[in-house]
């Protein structure tokens, strides 16, 4: 295709110039070949134009594919470097993690075990009658009913059983009844 | 390649004129209708020159292509007639 442009080229360069310049004028003919040769020359600079264009936009097109797969390579490797960079923290912290463990055991308050654990339990046994004091607070302003109430917070349906008025004496403190 | 293919379109332009030169030389009364041709194709392209910004809107091009293709005319046409003309 190269090889094609360029002996066509340069034949509209020959085609161009040859008969102009060496054409003997005394000859009857010569106005004719100049002319035919004028319109060769063009019909190959142009084609030879065309050839150049096409190959243009291939060479075009490769290029964009070698950009895109070195951008695909350079991901690649990114990636990969990314992986192995996380791989290597992990085995560093699974290494590191027995040693933190015992630091973290050693760095404990040393207290009574006993109390601690009271305090906690307490702390949360506080907070869900807080929740559930405001929750029945909330239902009942929306028209809630006392069994419905009791139903929906404690699970226990409307009855004569003990835990039905547990949770009714329950409900009657905690809104204030 | 892209400067390959427009040089080429160049030499056809060069030959295009030059062609004209040639269909000049054959009779008065074509010379006079390639006169006419070339200074209504002077006009149009000192009017493009002063127009640049307006005519490359219209054919939706760069001014700065605009300018070069009216430069390579300009350039195609002098080399084609002089080639003519001096052989």
């Amino acid at each position: 295709m190269y090889l094609k442009m360029f002996v066509i080229s340069g034949s509209a360069l020959i085609l161009w110039l040859t008969p102009l310049t060496a054409l003997d004028k005394r000859i009857s003919w010569h106005k004719a070949i100049q002319g035919l040769s004028l319109i060769s020359g063009i019909a190959c600079a142009v084609s030879a134009g065309n050839i150049a264009r096409k190959l243009a936009g291939e060479n075009e097109i490769e290029e964009i594919k070698t950009r895109a797969i070195t951008a695909d390579v350079v991901d690649e490797i990114a990636t990969s470097a990314y992986v192995s960079q996380s791989q290597r923290q992990q085995e560093a912290e699974a290494i590191l993690n027995p040693v933190e463990q015992l630091e973290r055991a050693l760095a404990l308050p040393c207290g009574d075990d006993d109390e601690w654990e009271p305090v906690t339990q307490n702390q949360l046994a506080e907070r869900s009658e807080n929740e559930r004091a405001e929750r029945a607070l909330q239902l009942k302003a929306k028209g809630y009913g006392k069994a419905k109430i009791i139903l929906e917070l404690w699970g226990v349906s409307k009855g004569g059983s003990e835990k039905y008025k547990a949770a009714e004496a329950e409900y009657r403190r905690l809104v204030g009844e | 390649m892209r400067a390959m293919y427009l040089t080429n379109y160049f030499i056809a332009g060069c030959i295009a004129s030059s062609l004209l030169g040639w269909i000049a030389s054959l009779h008065p009364m074509s010379m006079r209708a390639i006169a006419f041709l070339a200074t209504a194709t002077f006009i149009l392209w000192g009017l493009c020159w002063l127009l640049d910004f307006s005519v490359s809107s219209l054919l939706k091009i760069s001014v700065q292509n605009l300018q070069a293709l009216l430069v390579a005319g300009l350039a195609v046409s002098i080399i084609g007639v002089g080639v003519f003309l001096c052989t």
